[in-house]
């Protein structure tokens, strides 16, 4: 029935976590490259028509550029063997800044192995990226306990303000520019722009408060069973604190006793809310068959790497020195492959069922 | 029963100082402060009844349809007397999220109302505050999905959508909960003539079909005048007019043009559409008065002078989208020239090409005089704490103050009065003619404005149409991107018409407008004349 999600946000959620363990798991340059190019692949097939689908190209270039800045950083300060590439001039930091020598030999090996380093961050960024692009925020937030769901809701109206604030920068920009005719004034401007970004994005914050106000939203809180909920999870929590000062302090039975004790208080207090929080829910979904299958694929491909990391084998990591190509071995690469489920799984129905809106998008 | 009753309402908003002071000061402080409340408000709305809200910006429009819901005092502070009572059940008392059930609200700006990233989701999220049962629910969905037309969108995201897709949307999900009570303030005033059309067709149909009681504010008033039971006319935060539009709107500035052309001529009531226009004159023919010069009716156009900005065979894509193909265009001295077309026709773009935004990939701009660029959001320049300041930054930024340049702006724009306000404390109309002022204040010989009128009532346009008429008349350029064809026909010297990125007409105002199906409501009563001034002019002639 539900033809446009094809996969349910927490299966989407097992396959990045999946994915994302995979890259820390096998840290290849070659497999991780893989994955990232599995995570391009999986938002071509799934990726929607919302502005958070552009977070795939976004976080890779943000992990791109961390990458850089850490290849930079390391090839400056850290001297290793190898061939030497080119020296730099060499100077030493003064000692208020720690005293340590910049520049010098730079050598292959060590760019080699910072880069493969970087592409580990790149890798997880990807596939946090792609996440972003193809899963409905809506749906996992309505997948968590009841009680998380105002927390949630806001986390993702948070999450919304993000692309029309950046679209707010750009033409806070151009319009400064505009106003003197194209001459671009350097002083005072980080105030003239700052400004009007903020009072705009305050403006629209007011806004949907009052509209989500209007909406009813939180018209159920403040009741009998939430309060209650509320002192549980209080207690829960000074439960647990005290825990940690127990094992600190040496006493481990006590300590485990108040750690389950403040758990229990918390599960507790998770289902008063839940149960107590008379809203309802428009067509909740449960997980299908497709959903199924992505899941065991993306768990098989982690235990099936970490079966492959304890006995060695599968060429999982990759040594610079000596110098070599990194090894690549099928099995691996099968296992990685299992990842790409969710393309399998399909497309995003609603671009078979009406080719007509892509038109309108454009319009 | 009535539907909904305000009580000898009068509210006030808090001093602006911020200080504590006892309930009566407080209240006469704010009476005599500029910040509109409203007072005495004593209004019955029926059952299914369509009432029309008009009313110049700042006369309290807005406070009016907020207390309908509680949003003031609940949300806004400020000090309230008397009652509002919805279905009996009291504002007072209750809070906007208590009200929700029975106060369908849709805010000016459809942008504001989404909280969920799905269309149906979005109209869900009432109900599912409400604790609606999952069954009904779904029929619910599915019904107003179908009652807005609006069904092959439930999956998009409302982020995707055209302005007045989303507007729909929005009222799709005030309307799920079964409000008693449909309140709409000013739901067109961003949208562009279709997406507004759209909008008012949705409100008339559910009006009455399904007999929902609407209490709407307005300020393109042709759009809607004639499908209203009720027009309020509000005024310094008062109650000026109340009973059948015709009546109540026949004397108001706002009026549509038919209007203010029946006021003119005497016919009695004046019309509030072109149809009824034409019947009046089918009735007395002889009310036409004789052009001066049947051929062209005045005024002849200045001749204009040099070239300010000649831009030749413009070719600009955005990715794969071809936005501009070969356009040339030049704007002279003494030129006024309006940029008409639908959405994604591509003024916006070619107004930002001529003001350097955007490098074209063929073709090139040839600027030869100073060219300024008001954006169409004006919230995104306003960043000085008043009026005044804001347009001396401008200055301040070209290095120069001139506090003559600033006064004769202000006046210009009637913005006088306001120079000491806030910006931000202004309403959208009244903010974009501050953007104006201030980017014009510096200078430029060419001013490109971009959808200018968007929010604006009928006394902010025509302080903008005699600010253009001013500035062009000395020698000065306007280039202006619109959908307004009232202003176009009131100022333009030429009219542009893009479509596909191409120019598909051009030429002086009367000649491209006539024939048009988008022609103004005076061209289309009575040609060759554009606007209600030049039949008054030619009946004073004559």
């Amino acid at each position: 029935m539900h033809e446009l999600d094809r996969l349910h946000s927490v299966t989407w959620a097992c396959w990045a976590a999946a994915a994302a363990l995979t890259v820390e798991i096998a840290p290849n340059p070659v497999y991780v490259v893989l994955v990232i190019s599995l995570s391009a692949i999986v938002v071509e097939v799934h990726g929607r028509d919302r502005p958070l689908a552009r977070a795939f190209p976004i976080l890779l270039l943000v992990g791109a550029t961390f990458g850089a800045v850490k290849v930079a950083l390391t090839v400056l300060t850290v001297h290793g063997v190898g061939d030497t590439v080119v020296t730099l001039p060499e100077w030493t930091l003064p000692r208020l800044l720690g005293g340590f020598s910049v520049g010098g030999t730079v050598e292959l090996e060590v760019i080699l192995q910072s880069a493969a380093e970087a592409l580990v961050i790149v890798g997880v960024m990807a596939v946090f990226g792609a996440f972003n692009a193809v899963v409905s925020h809506d749906q996992l937030v309505r997948a968590l306990p009841r009680s998380f769901h105002e927390a949630g809701l806001i986390v993702t109206v948070a999450l919304a303000f993000v692309p029309s604030t950046m679209a707010t920068v750009r033409s806070v920009q151009e319009s400064d520019r505009a106003r003197t005719g194209g001459r671009i004034v350097r002083r005072g401007r980080l105030v003239r722009l700052a400004l009007p970004i903020l009072a705009t994005g305050l403006e629209k914050a007011i806004d949907l408060a009052s509209s989500m106000d209007s909406r009813g939203f939180g018209r159920a809180a403040g009741t009998r069973g939430e309060r209650l909920a509320a002192w549980f999870a209080a207690g829960g929590l000074v439960a647990l604190a005290a825990a940690v000062v127990a094992l600190i302090g040496g006493s481990a039975g006590l300590g485990i006793a108040l750690v389950a004790a403040g758990a229990s208080l918390i599960v507790l207090a998770i289902f008063i809310g839940s149960s107590a929080d008379n809203r309802s829910r428009y067509r909740p979904r449960g997980l299908t068959w497709s959903d199924g299958a992505v899941i065991v694929a993306s768990a098989a491909a982690v235990i099936i790497l970490l079966v492959f990391r304890s006995s060695g084998i599968g060429s999982l990591s990759w040594d610079p020195v000596p110098l070599r190509f990194p090894t690549v071995e099928p099995v691996t690469v099968a296992a990685i492959a299992l990842l790409s489920a969710p393309a399998a799984a399909g497309p995003y129905a609603e671009a078979l069922v009406l080719p007509s809106t892509s038109d309108e998008v454009r319009a | 029963m009535k539907q909904l009753c305000f009580r000898s309402l009068s509210f006030s908003y808090p001093s602006p100082d911020g200080s504590r002071v006892s309930h009566s000061t407080r209240w006469e402080r704010a009476r005599d402060a500029m910040t509109p409340g409203l007072a005495d408000i004593d209004i019955g709305l029926e059952q299914a009844e369509l009432a029309l809200v008009a009313g110049t910006s700042g006369s309290g429009k807005s406070t009016l349809l907020r207390c309908v819901n509680g949003l003031v005092p609940h949300s806004s502070g400020g000090v309230l007397v008397g009652e509002v009572v919805v279905a009996s059940r009291s504002t007072v008392r209750n809070k906007p999220r208590d009200l929700a059930d029975l106060v369908g609200f849709v805010h000016q700006d459809p942008e504001a109302h989404f909280v969920v990233d799905r269309v149906e989701g979005d109209i869900a999220f009432s109900l599912e505050n409400l604790g609606t049962e999952p069954d009904t629910m779904r029929r619910r969905v599915e019904e107003v999905l179908d009652a807005l037309d609006i069904a092959r969108l439930r999956h998009r995201s409302p982020a995707s959508l055209s302005g007045g897709e989303r507007q729909r949307c929005a009222i799709a999900s005030a309307l799920a909960v079964g409000p008693a009570v449909l309140v709409l303030d000013e739901p067109t005033s961003q949208l562009d003539p279709q997406g507004a059309e759209d909008v008012i067709g949705a409100v008339v149909r559910l009006n009455q079909d399904l007999g929902t009681t609407v209490l709407m504010a307005e300020h393109r008033l042709e759009r809607v005048a004639a499908f209203a039971d009720r027009a309020l006319l509000m005024g310094g935060g008062r109650v000026v007019g109340d009973g059948d539009p015709t009546a109540v709107l026949a004397d108001y500035p706002g009026a549509p043009p038919v209007t203010r052309l029946g006021r003119l001529l005497g016919w009695d009531p004046p019309p509030l559409t072109v149809k009824g226009a034409l019947s009046h004159l089918r009735r007395e023919p002889d009310a036409v008065p004789v052009p001066v010069d049947p051929a062209g009716p005045p005024p002849a156009p200045a001749a204009p002078g040099e070239a300010i900005v000649t831009a030749e065979g413009l070719d600009l894509r955005h990715g794969k989208v071809r936005v501009l193909s070969d356009v040339s265009f030049t704007a002279k001295e003494g030129e006024a020239i309006a940029v008409l077309g639908r959405n994604g026709s591509g003024k916006t773009t070619l107004l930002r090409t001529l003001a350097g935004l955007h490098r074209p990939q063929k073709g090139k701009v040839d600027c030869l005089r100073r060219a300024s660029y008001v954006p169409q959001d004006p919230n995104t320049l306003l960043s000085a704490p008043t009026v005044r300041a804001e347009l001396e930054q401008t200055q301040r930024l070209l290095g120069r103050v001139d506090h003559r340049a600033v006064d004769h702006w202000l006046d210009r724009l009637h913005l006088t009065h306001l120079a000491p306000r806030h910006p931000r404390s202004l309403s959208s109309g009244e903010r974009q003619r501050v953007a104006i002022a201030a980017v014009a204040v510096g200078g430029a010989e060419l001013l490109l404005l971009d959808e200018p009128t968007r929010g604006m009532d009928a006394e902010s346009r025509e302080a903008l149409r005699s600010a253009i008429t001013s500035h062009v008349a000395s020698g000065g350029s306007v280039v202006l991107a619109t959908h307004d064809v009232e202003l176009a026909a009131g100022c333009a010297t030429t009219v542009v018409v893009l479509g596909e990125g191409q120019i598909v007409a051009a030429g002086a105002g009367r000649t491209v407008l006539t024939g048009s199906l988008f022609a103004p409501q005076v061209l289309r009563v009575m040609p060759p004349f554009l606007t209600v001034d030049e039949v008054r002019a030619a009946r004073t002639s004559a």
